[in-house]
């Protein structure tokens, strides 16, 4: 492998890009949570720290600095003090094989001085374009029950052990429809690649001649089933609230971070956030034409790259603002609702739908 | 250059927490640690070119059955048990048995392993020639295959299930 300095500045910027971007994710998101949920059960919410209470998560993220950290006598020490950082890591790596902005060429920046890029660059706004693409997300998504489930058990208090054992039985049932739910868009694009699914989503669908429908896996009949599974066992495999069972606070107290305080308890809420954030992120690209503009050909310069970035950031936060707004909507299921949902709904479903989505490209229809 | 940083270093890890997984007296640490080996055996993938092989090890052992285990582990909480003595015949038959089979398998490899370079070319591993393999020249074991599967848990259903009256599916 040889080494390119140019190519290590490029990566290092991109993912300096990319994980900016996710960190500050989980401070906007708690505002938009507690105004949103304020919105919706018609109240103030915290107004009072800065406009519109905007400051609110700084003074958040203080009060979880500034308080203590207690270890509960009885838990695995060694376990308990890892089990958050095991539950962010897949949170924050995922996110590397989704494309968030249309490629451009790079050549001619004057800076300090200097020239760079005399020779033509194409500059892919995507940290890691690997031919597996989507597989690695589902792959770290497997990881992703061990933060929490460690956790659960560490902590030694029963409370926890059930979150634990309740999540990790819940994201294993939601993975396998989730995997089968991402296999239609995959079909459709032909290639594992999440960067080819957003190429396959530009265009036009044209309807009786007149009407010009980007053509956005969302706007296809055959993926509209594929789209509602993937959407709701997404919301399971986030922990989120109509599948919040992990720590449904009802039964379980908190669920499995019931012990855990201080920045210990903060790492989970982050990469509660920035988990919901990459299964937004996925969302957008496999149903929502990714980084697409709907009725405008991004020119291939930085100014079409400047705006398809713009494009995919608010479809993820309509995305986000949507599940802010079920959170707030609908109320928790049982569990044994929720199991029975998994392995009998969902599943079927997303299998039946690969066969329609297949037919589909058999037939020549998508 | 970097490549053999990158081997030595997932290396180094693979073996020394599959020591952990063999050492360590708690069993969900041990679980962890084989967690920890398999994700560092799927980098020896990467380096090999082969990304699908990585990322399925990943989902099938790292992920799906780890967590199976993990699980168990859990459910049944186990403790340290304070196991019964051993007789000093069984301890001398053990080590002489780990001893000749340690010393069988250095014998072995070093008369008939063949170190050579690394494949020139890259192997065919994308997952679209895995699947047209599969399919294709292959697609008989590969029906085999998913009939003894479903033989094997029709058998653990059947075998688990006997004394439960109504079966549903379980947290």
């Amino acid at each position: 492998m040889p080494f390119d300095p140019t190519d290590i500045a490029l990566s290092v910027v991109k993912i300096a890009i990319v994980l900016l971007a996710l960190l500050n994710v989980t401070p906007i998101m708690v505002w938009v949570e507690r105004r949103g949920s304020a919105l919706i059960q018609d109240r103030p919410g915290p107004n009072r720290v800065g406009p519109f209470g905007l400051f609110q998560s700084f003074a958040d993220a203080l009060k979880f600095i500034l308080k203590e950290d207690i270890v509960p006598q009885t838990a695995n020490k060694l376990l308990y003090t890892i089990a958050p950082a095991i539950g962010l890591l897949p949170a924050l790596t995922t996110i590397a094989v989704v494309p968030w902005g249309r490629s451009f060429t790079l050549h001619d920046i004057h800076l300090f001085g200097r020239t760079f890029f005399v020779q033509p660059r194409l500059f892919e706004p995507i940290i890691a374009n690997v031919n597996v693409g989507v597989l690695v997300v589902f792959a770290l998504a497997s990881l992703s029950v061990y933060g929490v489930t460690v956790a659960g058990w560490s902590s030694n208090n029963k409370y926890s052990l059930f979150g634990g054992i309740r999540a990790s039985a819940q994201m294993i049932s939601y993975e396998l429809a989730l995997t089968l739910a991402a296999v239609s868009a995959l079909l459709a694009a032909g290639s594992l690649r999440l960067s080819d699914v957003v190429w396959r989503q530009t265009g036009y669908f044209v309807l009786f001649d007149t009407i010009k429908l980007p053509a956005w896996n969302c706007f296809s009949p055959a993926m509209w089933l594929s789209m509602i599974v993937f959407i709701v066992s997404g919301f399971a495999e986030t922990n989120r609230l109509p599948f919040d069972f992990a720590e449904a606070e009802a039964e379980l107290v908190a669920g499995y971070h019931t012990e855990y305080s201080s920045m210990k308890f903060a790492l989970f809420f982050m990469g509660e956030y920035m988990a919901m954030a990459t299964m937004s992120t996925l969302i957008t690209t496999l149903f929502l034409g990714g980084w697409d503009i709907p009725w405008y050909n991004e020119p291939a310069t930085f100014l079409g790259f400047l705006l398809s970035v713009i494009a995919f950031e608010v479809k993820v936060s309509i995305v986000l603002f949507i599940f802010v707004w079920v959170r707030w909507t609908i109320p928790r299921l049982k569990y044994d609702i929720l199991m029975r949902l998994g392995w009998k709904v969902f599943l079927p479903l997303a299998v039946v739908n690969i066969v329609l989505v297949a037919l589909f490209i058999l037939k020549g229809w998508i | 250059m970097f490549e053999y940083v990158v081997f030595f270093f997932f290396a180094a890890v693979a073996v020394i927490f599959a020591l952990v997984v063999i050492l360590h007296r708690n069993p969900v640490v041990s679980a962890l640690s084989l967690v920890v080996s398999f994700f560092s055996l799927s980098v020896m993938y990467v380096l090999l070119d082969a990304p699908f092989l990585a990322v399925l090890q990943v989902i099938v052992y790292a992920g799906a059955i780890m967590v199976l285990f993990l699980f168990v582990i859990m459910l049944l909480n186990l403790q340290h048990m304070s196991e019964p003595a051993t007789r000093p015949i069984q301890q001398f038959l053990g080590y002489t048995t780990s001893a000749a089979f340690a010393i069988g398998l250095v014998y072995y490899v070093i008369k008939y392993a063949v170190f050579t370079a690394m494949p020139s070319g890259p192997f065919h591993t994308e997952s679209s020639a895995i699947g047209v393999a599969l399919f294709e020249s292959y697609v008989f074991p590969f029906e085999m295959v998913s009939i003894l599967l479903l033989a094997a848990i029709v058998g653990a259903l059947l075998l688990s299930g006997r004394t439960t009256v109504r079966s549903e599916v379980q947290p």
